[in-house]
Protein backbone atom coordinates (compact mmCIF):
# COMPACT_ATOMS: atom_id res chain seq x y z
CA UNK A 1 0.00 0.00 0.00
CA UNK A 2 2.91 2.17 0.88
CA UNK A 3 5.01 1.53 -1.86
CA UNK A 4 1.99 2.34 -4.32
CA UNK A 5 1.37 5.34 -2.46
CA UNK A 6 4.95 6.50 -2.66
CA UNK A 7 5.57 5.35 -6.59
CA UNK A 8 1.98 7.72 -7.52
CA UNK A 9 3.37 10.55 -5.16
CA UNK A 10 4.82 12.98 -7.79
CA UNK A 11 1.54 12.23 -9.80
CA UNK A 12 -0.40 13.04 -6.92
CA UNK A 13 2.10 16.34 -6.65
CA UNK A 14 1.02 17.61 -9.92
CA UNK A 15 -2.41 16.40 -10.00
CA UNK A 16 -4.05 19.88 -8.00
CA UNK A 17 -2.21 21.82 -10.83
CA UNK A 18 -3.35 19.19 -13.81
CA UNK A 19 -6.59 20.26 -12.86
CA UNK A 20 -6.19 24.23 -12.59
CA UNK A 21 -4.84 24.00 -16.19
CA UNK A 22 -7.63 21.79 -17.22
CA UNK A 23 -9.93 24.15 -15.54
CA UNK A 24 -8.35 28.06 -16.76
CA UNK A 25 -6.71 26.94 -19.84
CA UNK A 26 -8.18 23.91 -21.73
CA UNK A 27 -11.62 24.08 -21.26
CA UNK A 28 -12.17 28.10 -21.38
CA UNK A 29 -10.47 27.31 -24.80
CA UNK A 30 -12.95 24.73 -25.92
CA UNK A 31 -15.62 26.78 -25.00
CA UNK A 32 -14.40 29.75 -26.85
CA UNK A 33 -13.82 27.73 -29.93
CA UNK A 34 -17.02 26.19 -29.95
CA UNK A 35 -19.02 29.31 -28.61
CA UNK A 36 -17.03 31.49 -32.08
CA UNK A 37 -18.63 29.36 -34.48
CA UNK A 38 -22.50 30.83 -33.00
CA UNK A 39 -24.29 33.76 -32.40
CA UNK A 40 -24.34 33.86 -28.56
CA UNK A 41 -24.75 36.81 -26.48
CA UNK A 42 -24.12 36.47 -22.49
CA UNK A 43 -27.38 35.75 -22.02
CA UNK A 44 -27.46 33.11 -24.76
CA UNK A 45 -24.65 31.17 -25.31
CA UNK A 46 -24.91 28.02 -27.71
CA UNK A 47 -27.39 30.51 -29.31
CA UNK A 48 -27.57 29.16 -32.91
CA UNK A 49 -24.83 28.01 -34.83
CA UNK A 50 -23.61 30.03 -38.00
CA UNK A 51 -20.23 28.60 -38.72
CA UNK A 52 -17.51 31.08 -40.20
CA UNK A 53 -19.51 33.87 -39.70
CA UNK A 54 -18.14 35.45 -36.72
CA UNK A 55 -14.64 34.87 -38.47
CA UNK A 56 -15.82 36.75 -41.70
CA UNK A 57 -16.58 39.47 -39.60
CA UNK A 58 -13.44 39.87 -37.82
CA UNK A 59 -11.73 40.07 -41.40
CA UNK A 60 -14.31 43.04 -42.20
CA UNK A 61 -14.03 44.89 -38.73
CA UNK A 62 -11.83 47.54 -38.87
CA UNK A 63 -12.00 48.24 -35.17
CA UNK A 64 -10.37 44.93 -34.74
CA UNK A 65 -7.52 45.48 -37.07
CA UNK A 66 -6.74 48.98 -35.69
CA UNK A 67 -6.97 47.26 -32.28
CA UNK A 68 -4.35 44.42 -32.90
CA UNK A 69 -2.41 47.20 -35.34
CA UNK A 70 -2.10 49.29 -31.85
CA UNK A 71 -1.35 46.58 -29.37
CA UNK A 72 1.87 45.80 -31.45
CA UNK A 73 3.31 48.93 -31.54
CA UNK A 74 2.07 49.19 -27.84
CA UNK A 75 4.23 46.66 -27.10
CA UNK A 76 7.11 47.36 -29.21
CA UNK A 77 7.33 50.53 -28.32
CA UNK A 78 7.41 50.40 -24.47
CA UNK A 79 9.36 47.05 -24.49
CA UNK A 80 12.03 48.73 -26.75
CA UNK A 81 12.53 51.60 -24.17
CA UNK A 82 11.94 50.08 -20.90
CA UNK A 83 14.51 47.52 -22.26
CA UNK A 84 17.24 50.20 -23.23
CA UNK A 85 16.72 52.52 -20.49
CA UNK A 86 16.46 49.71 -17.79
CA UNK A 87 20.04 48.26 -19.59
CA UNK A 88 21.74 51.80 -19.55
CA UNK A 89 20.29 52.43 -15.90
CA UNK A 90 21.93 49.30 -14.54
CA UNK A 91 24.78 49.46 -16.43
CA UNK A 92 25.48 52.92 -14.48
CA UNK A 93 24.71 51.61 -11.32
CA UNK A 94 27.24 48.71 -11.39
CA UNK A 95 29.74 50.53 -9.50
CA UNK A 96 27.76 52.91 -7.37
CA UNK A 97 27.39 50.77 -4.30
CA UNK A 98 25.50 53.40 -2.25
CA UNK A 99 22.50 53.72 -4.29
CA UNK A 100 22.35 50.81 -5.35
CA UNK A 101 20.98 49.34 -1.89
CA UNK A 102 18.38 52.10 -2.49
CA UNK A 103 17.57 52.14 -6.07
CA UNK A 104 16.71 48.12 -5.91
CA UNK A 105 13.86 48.95 -3.24
CA UNK A 106 12.70 51.92 -5.31
CA UNK A 107 12.18 49.92 -8.46
CA UNK A 108 10.24 47.53 -6.58
CA UNK A 109 7.30 50.26 -5.84
CA UNK A 110 6.07 51.40 -9.86
CA UNK A 111 5.83 47.74 -10.71
CA UNK A 112 3.73 46.76 -7.11
CA UNK A 113 1.55 50.20 -7.80
CA UNK A 114 -1.81 48.73 -8.00
CA UNK A 115 -2.71 49.57 -11.94
CA UNK A 116 -5.64 50.97 -10.65
CA UNK A 117 -3.75 53.92 -8.59
CA UNK A 118 -0.77 54.37 -11.62
CA UNK A 119 -3.75 55.35 -13.70
CA UNK A 120 -5.33 57.83 -11.31
CA UNK A 121 -1.99 59.15 -10.73
CA UNK A 122 -1.29 59.89 -14.52
CA UNK A 123 -5.07 60.84 -15.42
CA UNK A 124 -4.17 64.05 -12.40
CA UNK A 125 -1.11 64.43 -14.08
CA UNK A 126 -2.62 64.20 -17.80
CA UNK A 127 -5.92 66.40 -16.30
CA UNK A 128 -5.87 69.86 -18.29
CA UNK A 129 -6.64 72.32 -15.27
CA UNK A 130 -5.48 70.62 -12.49
CA UNK A 131 -2.98 68.89 -13.61
CA UNK A 132 0.82 69.33 -13.07
CA UNK A 133 2.27 68.41 -16.44
CA UNK A 134 -0.25 71.33 -17.82
CA UNK A 135 0.84 73.66 -15.11
CA UNK A 136 4.21 73.59 -15.45
CA UNK A 137 4.27 73.05 -19.02
CA UNK A 138 2.21 77.01 -19.06
CA UNK A 139 4.50 78.51 -16.05
CA UNK A 140 7.46 78.15 -17.34
CA UNK A 141 5.90 79.22 -21.09
CA UNK A 142 6.34 75.76 -23.13
CA UNK A 143 3.18 75.91 -24.33
CA UNK A 144 0.80 78.27 -24.99
CA UNK A 145 -2.37 76.52 -24.07
CA UNK A 146 -3.65 74.20 -22.21
CA UNK A 147 -3.04 70.58 -23.44
CA UNK A 148 -5.57 67.76 -23.37
CA UNK A 149 -3.07 64.77 -23.07
CA UNK A 150 -5.67 62.14 -23.18
CA UNK A 151 -8.59 63.62 -24.96
CA UNK A 152 -5.99 64.16 -28.04
CA UNK A 153 -6.27 61.43 -30.46
CA UNK A 154 -2.37 61.91 -31.48
CA UNK A 155 -1.59 62.07 -27.86
CA UNK A 156 -3.77 59.87 -25.77
CA UNK A 157 -1.24 56.28 -26.74
CA UNK A 158 1.93 58.02 -26.39
CA UNK A 159 0.85 59.57 -22.65
CA UNK A 160 -0.41 55.83 -21.75
CA UNK A 161 2.76 54.59 -23.36
CA UNK A 162 4.74 57.00 -20.60
CA UNK A 163 2.57 55.60 -17.59
CA UNK A 164 3.38 52.32 -18.77
CA UNK A 165 7.17 53.42 -18.93
CA UNK A 166 7.49 54.36 -15.56
CA UNK A 167 5.76 51.27 -14.23
CA UNK A 168 7.74 48.80 -15.98
CA UNK A 169 11.33 50.65 -16.40
CA UNK A 170 12.43 49.75 -13.03
CA UNK A 171 11.59 46.20 -13.58
CA UNK A 172 13.79 45.66 -16.66
CA UNK A 173 16.45 47.57 -14.61
CA UNK A 174 16.54 45.14 -12.03
CA UNK A 175 16.49 41.94 -14.69
CA UNK A 176 19.16 43.60 -16.56
CA UNK A 177 21.23 44.59 -13.64
CA UNK A 178 20.63 40.85 -12.85
CA UNK A 179 21.88 39.79 -15.85
CA UNK A 180 25.16 42.33 -15.76
CA UNK A 181 25.92 41.00 -12.79
CA UNK A 182 25.82 37.58 -13.83
CA UNK A 183 28.73 38.32 -16.36
CA UNK A 184 32.11 36.45 -15.09
CA UNK A 185 35.09 38.50 -13.98
CA UNK A 186 38.11 37.59 -15.70
CA UNK A 187 37.69 38.94 -19.13
CA UNK A 188 37.35 42.44 -17.48
CA UNK A 189 40.40 41.86 -14.93
CA UNK A 190 42.43 40.53 -18.67
CA UNK A 191 40.82 44.06 -20.07
CA UNK A 192 42.20 45.89 -17.61
CA UNK A 193 45.42 44.78 -17.25
CA UNK A 194 45.82 45.36 -21.21
CA UNK A 195 44.59 49.32 -20.01
CA UNK A 196 41.54 49.54 -22.63
CA UNK A 197 39.03 52.40 -22.53
CA UNK A 198 35.60 52.16 -21.37
CA UNK A 199 33.99 51.97 -24.08
CA UNK A 200 36.16 49.42 -25.49
CA UNK A 201 35.30 47.34 -22.72
CA UNK A 202 31.40 47.98 -22.81
CA UNK A 203 31.35 47.56 -27.03
CA UNK A 204 34.03 44.12 -27.10
CA UNK A 205 33.31 42.37 -23.80
CA UNK A 206 30.23 43.49 -21.88
CA UNK A 207 27.67 43.84 -25.17
CA UNK A 208 28.07 40.46 -26.32
CA UNK A 209 28.16 38.60 -23.13
CA UNK A 210 25.06 40.10 -21.80
CA UNK A 211 23.69 40.30 -25.23
CA UNK A 212 21.73 36.35 -25.35
CA UNK A 213 20.25 37.68 -21.58
CA UNK A 214 19.16 40.92 -22.86
CA UNK A 215 16.73 39.52 -25.21
CA UNK A 216 14.95 37.37 -22.72
CA UNK A 217 14.11 40.33 -20.85
CA UNK A 218 13.06 41.82 -23.88
CA UNK A 219 10.73 38.96 -24.90
CA UNK A 220 9.43 37.94 -21.41
CA UNK A 221 8.62 41.96 -21.39
CA UNK A 222 6.91 42.13 -24.52
CA UNK A 223 4.90 39.11 -23.98
CA UNK A 224 3.30 40.70 -20.65
CA UNK A 225 3.06 44.38 -22.78
CA UNK A 226 0.86 42.53 -25.27
CA UNK A 227 -1.68 41.45 -22.36
CA UNK A 228 -1.81 45.69 -21.54
CA UNK A 229 -5.43 46.03 -20.19
CA UNK A 230 -5.82 48.11 -17.17
CA UNK A 231 -4.24 51.53 -18.15
CA UNK A 232 -6.22 51.62 -21.18
CA UNK A 233 -9.52 50.53 -19.47
CA UNK A 234 -8.69 53.56 -16.63
CA UNK A 235 -7.43 56.00 -18.62
CA UNK A 236 -9.29 56.24 -22.45
CA UNK A 237 -11.62 53.03 -22.37
CA UNK A 238 -10.17 52.31 -25.91
CA UNK A 239 -10.95 56.39 -27.30
CA UNK A 240 -10.76 59.50 -28.39
CA UNK A 241 -12.07 57.56 -30.91
CA UNK A 242 -10.37 54.22 -31.24
CA UNK A 243 -6.98 56.00 -31.11
CA UNK A 244 -5.59 53.97 -27.99
CA UNK A 245 -8.22 50.66 -28.40
CA UNK A 246 -5.91 47.37 -28.15
CA UNK A 247 -7.15 43.77 -28.57
CA UNK A 248 -7.58 42.91 -24.75
CA UNK A 249 -9.73 46.03 -24.53
CA UNK A 250 -11.61 45.70 -27.91
CA UNK A 251 -12.08 41.70 -26.61
CA UNK A 252 -13.60 43.17 -23.31
CA UNK A 253 -15.86 45.60 -25.14
CA UNK A 254 -17.46 43.14 -27.52
CA UNK A 255 -17.95 40.54 -24.92
CA UNK A 256 -18.99 42.44 -21.66
CA UNK A 257 -20.47 45.57 -22.75
CA UNK A 258 -22.78 44.87 -26.37
CA UNK A 259 -22.44 41.06 -25.01
CA UNK A 260 -21.64 39.73 -28.16
CA UNK A 261 -19.82 36.76 -27.05
CA UNK A 262 -20.11 34.46 -29.70
CA UNK A 263 -18.20 37.06 -31.85
CA UNK A 264 -15.69 38.11 -28.83
CA UNK A 265 -14.84 33.98 -29.02
CA UNK A 266 -14.10 34.50 -32.46
CA UNK A 267 -11.53 37.41 -31.70
CA UNK A 268 -10.28 35.52 -28.75
CA UNK A 269 -8.99 32.56 -31.17
CA UNK A 270 -7.77 34.84 -33.50
CA UNK A 271 -6.02 36.89 -30.78
CA UNK A 272 -4.54 33.90 -29.26
CA UNK A 273 -3.43 32.40 -33.09
CA UNK A 274 -1.70 35.51 -33.31
CA UNK A 275 0.44 35.57 -29.98
CA UNK A 276 1.55 31.99 -30.46
CA UNK A 277 2.87 32.59 -34.04
CA UNK A 278 4.86 35.84 -32.42
CA UNK A 279 6.19 33.85 -29.92
CA UNK A 280 7.14 31.32 -32.09
CA UNK A 281 8.92 33.53 -34.39
CA UNK A 282 10.43 35.60 -31.56
CA UNK A 283 12.16 32.63 -29.78
CA UNK A 284 13.13 31.52 -33.66
CA UNK A 285 14.90 35.11 -34.02
CA UNK A 286 16.43 34.57 -30.48
CA UNK A 287 17.98 31.37 -31.44
CA UNK A 288 19.10 32.98 -35.36
CA UNK A 289 20.80 36.21 -33.57
CA UNK A 290 22.59 33.73 -30.71
CA UNK A 291 24.10 31.70 -33.36
CA UNK A 292 25.07 34.65 -34.74
CA UNK A 293 26.59 36.20 -32.00
CA UNK A 294 28.40 32.58 -31.51
CA UNK B 1 44.03 34.57 -34.11
CA UNK B 2 40.65 36.79 -32.42
CA UNK B 3 43.13 37.02 -29.71
CA UNK B 4 46.09 39.25 -32.05
CA UNK B 5 43.24 41.11 -33.45
CA UNK B 6 42.22 41.72 -30.07
CA UNK B 7 45.61 42.89 -28.65
CA UNK B 8 45.34 45.50 -31.54
CA UNK B 9 42.39 47.19 -30.71
CA UNK B 10 43.33 47.24 -27.22
CA UNK B 11 46.85 48.85 -28.38
CA UNK B 12 44.81 51.14 -30.39
CA UNK B 13 42.29 52.70 -27.72
CA UNK B 14 45.09 53.04 -25.55
CA UNK B 15 46.83 55.05 -27.97
CA UNK B 16 43.72 57.29 -28.44
CA UNK B 17 43.25 57.86 -24.88
CA UNK B 18 46.91 59.14 -24.60
CA UNK B 19 46.01 61.39 -27.76
CA UNK B 20 42.83 62.98 -25.93
CA UNK B 21 41.11 62.39 -29.08
CA UNK B 22 36.93 62.59 -29.15
CA UNK B 23 36.44 59.42 -27.84
CA UNK B 24 38.57 60.14 -24.65
CA UNK B 25 36.33 62.71 -23.92
CA UNK B 26 32.82 60.82 -24.92
CA UNK B 27 34.48 58.10 -22.65
CA UNK B 28 34.64 60.66 -19.81
CA UNK B 29 30.83 62.10 -20.50
CA UNK B 30 29.53 58.22 -20.63
CA UNK B 31 31.35 56.50 -18.25
CA UNK B 32 32.38 58.96 -15.76
CA UNK B 33 31.48 59.20 -12.53
CA UNK B 34 29.22 62.60 -12.33
CA UNK B 35 26.84 61.15 -15.64
CA UNK B 36 26.69 58.26 -13.63
CA UNK B 37 25.01 59.64 -10.54
CA UNK B 38 22.87 62.31 -12.33
CA UNK B 39 21.86 59.21 -14.44
CA UNK B 40 20.78 57.30 -11.30
CA UNK B 41 19.44 60.77 -9.29
CA UNK B 42 16.96 61.51 -11.88
CA UNK B 43 16.01 57.63 -12.23
CA UNK B 44 15.48 58.06 -8.53
CA UNK B 45 13.21 61.48 -8.78
CA UNK B 46 11.15 59.96 -11.89
CA UNK B 47 9.87 56.70 -9.61
CA UNK B 48 9.36 59.44 -6.91
CA UNK B 49 7.34 62.35 -8.12
CA UNK B 50 4.69 60.97 -9.32
CA UNK B 51 3.95 59.19 -6.56
CA UNK B 52 5.04 62.23 -4.03
CA UNK B 53 1.77 64.38 -6.03
CA UNK B 54 -0.67 62.62 -5.11
CA UNK B 55 0.45 61.96 -1.70
CA UNK B 56 0.62 65.99 -2.11
CA UNK B 57 -2.59 66.47 -3.49
CA UNK B 58 -4.13 64.19 -1.50
CA UNK B 59 -3.28 67.30 1.35
CA UNK B 60 -4.68 70.03 -0.77
CA UNK B 61 -7.37 71.86 0.04
CA UNK B 62 -10.21 70.79 -2.30
CA UNK B 63 -10.20 74.32 -3.77
CA UNK B 64 -7.03 74.36 -4.28
CA UNK B 65 -6.57 71.51 -6.22
CA UNK B 66 -9.10 72.76 -8.61
CA UNK B 67 -7.42 75.75 -9.63
CA UNK B 68 -3.71 74.67 -9.50
CA UNK B 69 -1.84 71.64 -10.60
CA UNK B 70 1.35 73.00 -8.76
CA UNK B 71 3.57 69.93 -7.29
CA UNK B 72 3.78 71.56 -3.25
CA UNK B 73 0.81 72.75 -1.34
CA UNK B 74 0.38 76.66 -0.92
CA UNK B 75 -2.67 76.88 1.32
CA UNK B 76 -3.22 75.05 4.64
CA UNK B 77 -2.46 71.62 4.37
CA UNK B 78 -5.67 69.05 5.60
CA UNK B 79 -7.10 65.99 6.22
CA UNK B 80 -10.31 66.74 4.45
CA UNK B 81 -9.74 64.74 1.41
CA UNK B 82 -8.77 61.25 3.79
CA UNK B 83 -11.70 61.92 6.06
CA UNK B 84 -14.06 62.23 2.82
CA UNK B 85 -12.48 59.73 0.95
CA UNK B 86 -13.41 56.95 3.99
CA UNK B 87 -16.68 58.34 4.18
CA UNK B 88 -18.03 58.58 0.86
CA UNK B 89 -16.84 55.14 -0.62
CA UNK B 90 -17.05 52.04 1.08
CA UNK B 91 -12.82 52.06 0.94
CA UNK B 92 -12.67 49.82 4.35
CA UNK B 93 -14.93 47.30 2.78
CA UNK B 94 -13.19 47.22 -0.15
CA UNK B 95 -9.63 47.22 1.17
CA UNK B 96 -10.95 43.93 3.83
CA UNK B 97 -12.24 42.60 0.26
CA UNK B 98 -8.92 42.84 -1.03
CA UNK B 99 -7.08 41.55 1.59
CA UNK B 100 -9.61 38.22 2.40
CA UNK B 101 -8.76 37.14 -1.64
CA UNK B 102 -5.33 38.28 -1.39
CA UNK B 103 -4.26 36.28 1.70
CA UNK B 104 -6.41 32.99 1.16
CA UNK B 105 -5.87 32.97 -2.66
CA UNK B 106 -1.97 33.71 -1.87
CA UNK B 107 -1.90 30.27 0.65
CA UNK B 108 -3.35 27.91 -1.61
CA UNK B 109 -1.48 28.99 -4.52
CA UNK B 110 1.71 28.08 -2.65
CA UNK B 111 -0.20 25.17 -1.29
CA UNK B 112 -0.29 23.97 -4.97
CA UNK B 113 2.82 25.42 -6.42
CA UNK B 114 5.48 23.71 -4.30
CA UNK B 115 4.71 20.27 -4.78
CA UNK B 116 4.05 20.55 -8.43
CA UNK B 117 7.23 22.50 -8.84
CA UNK B 118 8.69 19.81 -6.79
CA UNK B 119 8.10 17.26 -8.97
CA UNK B 120 7.90 18.75 -12.27
CA UNK B 121 11.99 19.21 -11.51
CA UNK B 122 12.90 16.04 -9.33
CA UNK B 123 10.73 13.66 -11.27
CA UNK B 124 9.93 15.29 -14.34
CA UNK B 125 6.36 14.91 -14.11
CA UNK B 126 4.75 15.95 -17.00
CA UNK B 127 7.88 15.72 -19.12
CA UNK B 128 8.28 18.81 -21.55
CA UNK B 129 5.06 19.08 -21.53
CA UNK B 130 3.32 20.31 -18.22
CA UNK B 131 6.08 23.39 -18.24
CA UNK B 132 4.84 24.47 -21.44
CA UNK B 133 1.47 24.10 -20.56
CA UNK B 134 2.13 26.54 -17.41
CA UNK B 135 3.47 28.84 -19.35
CA UNK B 136 1.20 29.18 -22.12
CA UNK B 137 -1.19 29.78 -19.63
CA UNK B 138 0.74 32.53 -18.25
CA UNK B 139 1.41 34.38 -21.53
CA UNK B 140 -2.42 33.98 -22.45
CA UNK B 141 -4.03 37.11 -21.90
CA UNK B 142 -6.48 36.51 -19.27
CA UNK B 143 -9.24 38.52 -21.80
CA UNK B 144 -9.16 35.50 -23.99
CA UNK B 145 -10.48 33.26 -21.42
CA UNK B 146 -12.74 35.15 -19.65
CA UNK B 147 -15.88 34.34 -20.93
CA UNK B 148 -15.80 30.41 -20.36
CA UNK B 149 -14.34 31.58 -16.30
CA UNK B 150 -17.34 34.58 -16.03
CA UNK B 151 -19.27 31.25 -16.91
CA UNK B 152 -17.94 28.37 -14.88
CA UNK B 153 -18.09 30.29 -11.89
CA UNK B 154 -21.89 31.72 -12.50
CA UNK B 155 -22.54 28.03 -13.02
CA UNK B 156 -20.77 26.84 -9.53
CA UNK B 157 -23.08 29.99 -7.93
CA UNK B 158 -20.29 31.49 -7.12
CA UNK B 159 -20.35 34.90 -8.83
CA UNK B 160 -20.54 38.39 -7.08
CA UNK B 161 -19.11 36.34 -3.70
CA UNK B 162 -15.28 36.48 -2.56
CA UNK B 163 -14.87 32.68 -2.45
CA UNK B 164 -15.29 32.74 -6.68
CA UNK B 165 -12.50 35.32 -7.13
CA UNK B 166 -10.26 33.95 -4.52
CA UNK B 167 -10.41 30.34 -6.48
CA UNK B 168 -9.70 32.72 -9.82
CA UNK B 169 -7.00 34.55 -8.74
CA UNK B 170 -5.23 31.21 -7.13
CA UNK B 171 -5.05 29.48 -10.69
CA UNK B 172 -4.72 33.06 -12.27
CA UNK B 173 -1.59 33.37 -10.27
CA UNK B 174 -0.99 29.48 -10.48
CA UNK B 175 1.69 29.64 -13.40
CA UNK B 176 3.55 32.75 -12.13
CA UNK B 177 4.13 31.23 -8.73
CA UNK B 178 5.98 27.96 -10.82
CA UNK B 179 7.86 29.79 -12.41
CA UNK B 180 9.42 31.81 -9.37
CA UNK B 181 9.65 28.69 -7.43
CA UNK B 182 11.57 26.76 -10.04
CA UNK B 183 14.82 28.20 -9.79
CA UNK B 184 15.14 27.65 -6.37
CA UNK B 185 14.25 24.24 -5.98
CA UNK B 186 16.74 23.90 -8.68
CA UNK B 187 19.31 25.29 -6.55
CA UNK B 188 19.21 22.52 -3.68
CA UNK B 189 21.67 20.07 -4.58
CA UNK B 190 20.44 16.61 -5.23
CA UNK B 191 22.31 14.62 -2.65
CA UNK B 192 20.42 16.39 0.02
CA UNK B 193 17.25 14.84 -0.80
CA UNK B 194 18.84 11.11 -1.51
CA UNK B 195 20.21 11.20 1.40
CA UNK B 196 17.06 11.97 3.08
CA UNK B 197 15.08 9.01 0.88
CA UNK B 198 18.14 6.74 1.88
CA UNK B 199 16.98 7.80 5.83
CA UNK B 200 13.56 6.28 5.05
CA UNK B 201 11.85 9.67 4.42
CA UNK B 202 8.91 9.13 2.04
CA UNK B 203 8.70 11.74 -1.07
CA UNK B 204 6.35 14.13 0.69
CA UNK B 205 8.28 14.12 3.85
CA UNK B 206 11.62 14.92 1.86
CA UNK B 207 9.27 17.44 0.23
CA UNK B 208 8.56 19.14 3.82
CA UNK B 209 11.43 18.73 5.99
CA UNK B 210 14.30 19.08 3.39
CA UNK B 211 13.27 21.14 0.51
CA UNK B 212 10.56 23.37 2.33
CA UNK B 213 13.18 24.99 5.13
CA UNK B 214 15.51 25.36 2.10
CA UNK B 215 13.51 27.40 -0.14
CA UNK B 216 12.39 29.40 2.27
CA UNK B 217 13.50 32.86 1.00
CA UNK B 218 11.88 31.65 -2.54
CA UNK B 219 8.35 30.62 -0.65
CA UNK B 220 8.47 33.98 0.70
CA UNK B 221 9.44 35.90 -2.55
CA UNK B 222 6.80 34.32 -4.26
CA UNK B 223 3.80 34.18 -1.65
CA UNK B 224 4.62 38.26 -1.26
CA UNK B 225 4.42 38.85 -5.15
CA UNK B 226 1.24 36.71 -5.56
CA UNK B 227 -0.54 38.64 -2.78
CA UNK B 228 0.51 41.75 -4.14
CA UNK B 229 -0.55 40.60 -7.77
CA UNK B 230 -4.27 39.73 -6.68
CA UNK B 231 -4.28 42.62 -4.76
CA UNK B 232 -3.78 44.73 -8.00
CA UNK B 233 -5.48 42.03 -10.33
CA UNK B 234 -8.32 44.10 -12.45
CA UNK B 235 -10.03 42.16 -14.91
CA UNK B 236 -11.35 39.18 -13.08
CA UNK B 237 -12.17 41.45 -10.03
CA UNK B 238 -14.11 43.55 -12.61
CA UNK B 239 -15.81 40.68 -14.33
CA UNK B 240 -16.92 38.59 -10.96
CA UNK B 241 -18.01 41.14 -8.70
CA UNK B 242 -20.22 43.78 -8.84
CA UNK B 243 -21.22 45.28 -5.75
CA UNK B 244 -20.05 46.39 -2.26
CA UNK B 245 -20.09 43.07 -0.79
CA UNK B 246 -17.22 41.90 -2.97
CA UNK B 247 -15.51 44.30 -4.98
CA UNK B 248 -12.09 44.38 -3.90
CA UNK B 249 -10.06 47.72 -3.98
CA UNK B 250 -9.18 48.18 -7.36
CA UNK B 251 -12.79 47.74 -8.92
CA UNK B 252 -14.30 49.90 -6.01
CA UNK B 253 -11.58 53.00 -6.41
CA UNK B 254 -12.11 52.44 -10.34
CA UNK B 255 -16.25 53.34 -9.69
CA UNK B 256 -14.93 56.49 -7.88
CA UNK B 257 -14.11 57.71 -11.23
CA UNK B 258 -17.59 57.64 -12.64
CA UNK B 259 -19.76 58.19 -9.45
CA UNK B 260 -17.83 61.10 -8.08
CA UNK B 261 -16.61 62.93 -10.74
CA UNK B 262 -13.63 63.55 -10.72
CA UNK B 263 -12.48 64.84 -7.06
CA UNK B 264 -8.87 64.68 -7.39
CA UNK B 265 -8.16 65.06 -3.41
CA UNK B 266 -10.37 62.26 -2.42
CA UNK B 267 -9.55 60.06 -5.36
CA UNK B 268 -5.26 60.66 -4.71
CA UNK B 269 -6.21 59.21 -0.89
CA UNK B 270 -8.27 56.46 -1.78
CA UNK B 271 -5.06 55.64 -4.49
CA UNK B 272 -2.98 56.14 -1.45
CA UNK B 273 -4.89 54.18 0.74
CA UNK B 274 -4.85 50.97 -1.20
CA UNK B 275 -0.81 51.88 -2.33
CA UNK B 276 0.29 52.06 1.32
CA UNK B 277 -0.24 48.51 2.78
CA UNK B 278 1.68 47.15 -0.24
CA UNK B 279 4.77 49.61 -0.51
CA UNK B 280 5.05 48.68 3.35
CA UNK B 281 4.97 44.52 1.85
CA UNK B 282 7.89 46.01 -0.03
CA UNK B 283 9.77 47.56 1.90
CA UNK B 284 9.81 44.94 4.45
CA UNK B 285 10.55 42.23 2.01
CA UNK B 286 12.78 44.24 -1.16
CA UNK B 287 15.47 41.78 -0.83
CA UNK B 288 13.35 38.89 -1.22
CA UNK B 289 11.15 40.26 -3.53
CA UNK B 290 14.68 41.72 -6.01
CA UNK B 291 15.56 38.31 -5.76
CA UNK B 292 12.64 36.23 -6.62
CA UNK B 293 11.65 38.60 -9.61
CA UNK B 294 15.53 38.41 -10.89
CA UNK B 295 15.63 34.90 -10.46
CA UNK B 296 12.96 34.68 -12.34
CA UNK B 297 13.18 36.39 -15.32
CA UNK B 298 16.41 36.16 -16.62
CA UNK B 299 16.78 32.01 -17.05
CA UNK B 300 17.17 31.12 -20.44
Amino acid sequence: MNATLEKYTPKLMVLPTFLILLIISLVPLIYVLGISFTNSTIAKPFNDFIWFENYKKAFTDEVFGTSLVNTLIFAFTVTTIQTFFGFILAFAMQRERKLSGVLRTLALLPLFTPPVAIAMIWRLIYDPNQGMLNYYLTKWGLTSGVIPFLGDKSLAFPSIMLADIWQWTPFCFLLCMAALQSLPRDPYEAAMVDGASGWYVFKRLTLPMVAPQIIVIFLFRLLIALKVFDLIYMLTFGGPGNSTQVASFYLYRVSFKQFQTGYGGALSILVLILISVLATLLTKGREAILKRVE
Amino acid sequence: MEDVKGIEHFESAVHAFEQKTPAFYLNRIFFGRPARIILLLLFILAILLPIFYIAMTSLKEPIEIRTSGALLPRGQITTINWVKAFANVPLVRYLFNSTVVAVISTILVLLVAVPTTYSIIRFKTGGWFLPAWILGTYVMPPIVVSIPIFAMVKMVNLQNTLAGLILVHMMANMPIAVWLIDSYIRSIPRELEQAAWIDGYSKWETLLRVVVPLIRPGILATGVITLILSWNEFLFALILTYGVKSNTFPIGISRYIGEHGLQFGEMSAAALAGIVPIYILVFLFSRNLVEGLTRGGVKG
